[in-house]
């Protein structure tokens, strides 16, 4: 992939602000052509804000969004080649699924027959009946609103699609296959998609890239297994879920110390010029009990707690030297061999640790 | 730019420039031209010597004081009284069938709607007239009860019982439409909760139901108490002139009397009144979350 | 749903007492009907001769067009000025957040809790004033008055429901703002209109204290029907109040089955749960 041909989408300086609180800061970012790009943070972290911007339904207080070469901030939203699937999905009920699909097209005045055509094209991709054509559009399933949403985006035949967290009030297995096909679909049309979530989890399944925004702010860009392996910073490393982390200092070559217990442990990689940071250590690369007996960095603690998480089971173990509550994760078949209340050690291995500064 | 919240959720249509603004600028004009400016006119004749027809004159107490000299005051007094008693009496004959709308009908509670909404849509004139055919000496019941049983009950109409029932009727929609968004707010999971607890039935009534619906307890009643106060119809058909209301003295100086100024006067003191209420009321309601139930 | 007996004794109770109620709400205009057939001058029950001679008498009588003329004209225009206004006044009102709609929302209900006849009175001391002559367009204008705050809430209920999700995304599907107004706020709000349009015309048509103040030289129906109830009653009055009943009830439910005509696709395609 050649990285000289200019970026599909650009954003530079964008930044948004309401009075005095500043939604989006000064973000700077590049997307290739056909790239599946998510942009992931937390509630308020101006993510919707950012992408109602690229949109057209908000003006950027300053900086440029330019699409293709040319800067789009006075483009209006429908004139704009692009196109959204709302949180809410926003299909009109009083329209057929048909006519919510064929929409667009209507609009650009494009004839009964073709339009008919492209719709009947539509729901077969997005594999929906050819009969729901004249369904009303309330009397479909959740899933069934997704695709339907999904198809009246893509006849409109945008530059870039953009999804402003369409899967959140799903359950969690529907969740899970339409994460699928989405990305079976970004495949198929080779169209570039940019999404919005708060889940970290859901972006890695689909994304290409991935880019954290906290505060208004981007924080980390990355593919999917960048963010996870080499986290910018402990906000972006704890935003997978839980994870033990430890403020340290640095104590010596490629070892750092615990600041709240004394002890000194081993790192892989220490970053030049580290002086104090964060350790953090994924529960499901910790050893536990028989396993833990080799490991280069131990840690000794009571097993307070286990739950079961599905395929892994979780040890939640309180360090005996702090009150640091530790989480293990192993999996079903590698459990631990004792029981609670077992003095217990647990340990990981240098390379299998996350070393961030401050 | 200013705005904040509004430019939050509504700056999506960043070039109709503050649709909330334009949109509302035909009826607040309309309504400025309509309504204001006719009651400012008003409040200026209040001020006016007796009996004079333009307000270009030195103002005056004059007519203000008079309302107490000239006992004018009785006509607020009976108007005050006859609003009350209706309201009363509405609350305790709409409260079970808001009850049902609300809780019991299910499917039907829209057929009731329609039913009882009709018939506002309906001259009041007429539908009072109907009663006044059914009072009457001779009318549809005493005809009725001389036929059946030789008995004759005239003497119905031109009381101040009579007045009373007519009010009840006509206003009875207004009662009741505020009492079933009311008690539609109060969630039954409260009441089962109160139950589990050990509230008896009255209890639960007291304590749960009755704060919890009061906005549209105090909508309804508001409404119809003045309503009541400021109306006109009821009295003179099916009372004839057994007692005069507000607004009867009102139209009496205007027209009879040819007096603006006290005629201006009364009204400016109906208006006062009734405002009042309805700023008392508004302040402690919020529209959007009963009317949009949000 | 099971209900103990004193629950079920309670239903019970509440809905006899219901349908009491509603008897007595259509008493007086089957009473109405009634005399309207009434061969006598004076009303007298029970009626010793029916007829309908009254009915022939009512729709010949050159007066009564000229009445009805009036009153219809009146509401025609109330109802089209009152619609457009309302409109506007009810996306004010529920629909846009802006700074003063609290305010603005409080102000524009007041002339509904305002005595009309009052109202009716300050107007007629307004168009004095200004040096005009009542007549049937200034009752036009004293209709809307009191007319136009009770459109603007009707349609607002039917607005706070409305997504705006769902504009800002006909939008982005390329509809200019002319399209988006016909394609999905127009149709989708159209209930509210037609409640408003049909309250409007109704509320119009049936109007007397307004009326009375400001028709001038011109009558309307209610205003005729109070004169001569109170002095000088033929059976012309029942026969007028029935007609003028019927033809409300036609109206209602003529633009009832033509709204349901129009718009039976779209709501089918809302599903049950939304066409209420």
């Amino acid at each position: 992939m050649s990285e000289v041909r200019q970026p599909f989408l650009e954003l530079k300086g964008v930044t948004k602000r309401f009075g005095q609180f500043t939604a989006v800061a000064d973000v700077n970012l590049a997307i290739s052509e056909g790239e599946f790009f998510t942009l992931v943070g937390p509630s308020g972290s101006g993510k919707t804000t950012m992408i109602r911007m690229l949109v057209g339904m908000d003006r950027p207080t300053s900086g440029e969004m330019i699409l293709q070469g040319k800067v789009i901030n006075d483009v209006p939203a429908n004139k704009r080649p692009t196109c959204m699937v709302f949180q809410s999905l926003a299909l009109f009920p009083h329209k057929s699924v048909g006519e919510n699909i064929e929409f667009s097209m209507k609009i650009a005045g494009v004839d009964a027959g073709t339009r008919r055509k492209r719709a009947n094209e539509l729901l077969e991709q997005l594999r929906l009946p050819l009969d729901y054509y004249d369904k009303g559009v309330n009397q479909c399933s959740g899933g069934e609103r997704q695709r339907i949403a999904l198809a009246r985006a893509l006849a409109f035949d945008p530059q870039i699609l953009f999804f402003d967290e369409p899967l959140s009030a799903l359950d969690f297995r529907l969740r899970k296959t339409l994460e699928k096909e989405l990305k079976d679909i970004h495949r198929e049309t080779g169209k570039t998609f940019v999404y919005i979530t708060h889940s970290l989890e859901e972006a890695m399944v689909m994304s290409d890239r991935i880019g954290i925004m906290r505060e208004g702010r981007i924080v980390q860009v990355g593919k999917p297994h960048e963010i996870y392996n080499e986290p910018v910073d402990k906000f972006v490393a704890q935003f997978m879920g839980e994870v033990n982390t430890l403020d340290v200092e640095a104590d010596g070559a490629d070892r750092v110390k615990d600041l709240a217990s004394g002890m000194s442990y081993a790192v892989a990689k220490m970053p030049a010029g580290f002086t104090r940071g964060n350790l953090i250590i994924r529960p499901e690369v910790m050893k536990i009990g028989k396993g833990a007996a080799d490991m280069p960095n131990k840690v000794e603690g009571v097993l307070f707690n286990d739950y079961a998480l599905g395929s892994r089971i979780q040890y939640q173990v309180r360090s005996t030297t702090t009150d640091m509550q530790w989480l293990v994760e192993r999996l079903q078949d590698e459990p631990y061999e004792g029981g609670l209340d077992d003095t217990v050690a647990i340990g990981w291995r240098p390379e299998d640790s996350i070393l961030v500064s401050e | 730019m200013a705005g904040g919240k509004a430019e939050r959720h509504g700056d999506h249509v960043s070039w109709f420039r503050q649709p909330g603004v334009l949109a509302a600028l035909p009826v607040s004009l309309f309504l400025l031209v309509g309504f204001a400016g006719p009651l400012l006119m008003v409040i200026g004749y209040s001020f006016m010597p007796p009996r004079t027809f333009s307000l270009d004159q030195a103002p005056t107490l004059a007519n203000y004081v008079s309302v107490v000299t000239d006992s004018y005051y009785l006509s607020f007094v009976w108007s005050l009284w006859l609003a009350v008693v209706t309201v009363v009496l509405l609350f305790l004959i709409c409260y079970p069938i808001a009850y049902g709308m609300a809780k019991l009908f299910g499917r039907w509670a829209n057929l009731v709607t329609a039913a009882v909404a009709i018939p506002i849509l309906i001259s009041e004139n007429i539908r009072l007239f109907g009663w006044v055919l059914i009072l009457l000496k001779n009318g549809i019941f005493d005809g009725t009860m001389q036929t059946l049983f030789g008995v004759s009950v005239s003497g119905l109409l031109y009381t101040v019982p009579a007045i009373i029932f007519g009010l009840v009727y006509v206003y009875l929609p207004f009662m009741l439409f505020p009492l079933v968004i009311g008690i539609t707010m109060i969630p039954d999971a409260l009441k089962e909760a109160a139950s589990d607890l050990g509230a008896s039935r009255w209890q639960i009534f007291r304590e749960v139901e009755l704060p919890l619906a009061m906005p549209g307890i105090m909508i309804g009643g508001i409404l119809t108490f003045i309503l009541v106060l400021g109306s006109l119809a009821e009295s003179k058909i099916l009372g004839g002139q057994v007692i005069v209301m507000i607004s009867d003295d009102i139209e009496s100086a205007f027209t009879f009397a040819q007096n603006w100024p006290k005629g201006s006067v009364l009204s400016v003191l109906l208006l006062a009144l009734s405002g009042l209420i309805v700023f008392v009321l508004f302040r402690r309601i919020d529209l959007d979350r009963i009317i949009g139930r949000r | 749903m099971e209900l103990s007996a004193s629950q079920r004794l309670t239903r019970t109770i509440i809905v006899i007492w219901t349908c009491v109620v509603i008897f007595f709400l259509y008493v007086p205009m089957a009473a109405i009907i009634l005399a309207s057939f009434s061969k006598q001058r004076y009303f007298r029950f029970p009626i010793s001769t029916w007829t309908t001679e009254w009915y022939t008498k009512t729709l010949e009588s050159l007066s009564v067009r000229d009445l009805l003329w009036t009153s219809l004209s009146v509401a025609l225009l109330v109802t089209l000025f009152s619609v457009l206004l309302a409109f506007f006044g009810a996306l004010a009102f529920a629909r846009y957040e802006w700074k003063g709609r609290k305010l603005y929302q409080r102000l524009v209900l007041l002339p509904i809790f305002f005595p009309q006849a009052v109202l009716g009175l300050a107007l007629l001391l307004w168009f004095s004033a200004i040096g005009v002559t009542t007549s049937w367009q200034t009752a036009v204008f004293a209709h809307m008055i009191w007319i136009v705050p009770i459109v603007v809430l009707i349609m607002s209920i039917q607005v706070y429901s409305f997504d705006p999700a769902l504009e800002e995304a006909a939008f982005d599907l390329g509809a200019s703002r002319w399209q988006v107004l016909r394609e999905i706020t127009l149709p989708i709000l159209s209930p509210g209109i037609i409640s408003g349009g049909i309250f409007a015309f109704l509320l119009s048509w049936g109007n007397f204290p307004l009326s009375l103040f400001s028709t001038g030289a011109d009558q309307t129906v209610p205003e005729w029907l109070y004169a001569k109830m109170v002095s000088g009653y033929t059976p012309q009055v029942p026969t007028l109040g029935s007609l003028t009943m019927s033809g409300a009830t036609v109206f209602l439910i003529v633009v009832y089955i033509a709204w349901l005509a129009l718009t039976a696709r779209s709501r089918r395609m809302r599903g049950r749960a939304a066409a209420e």
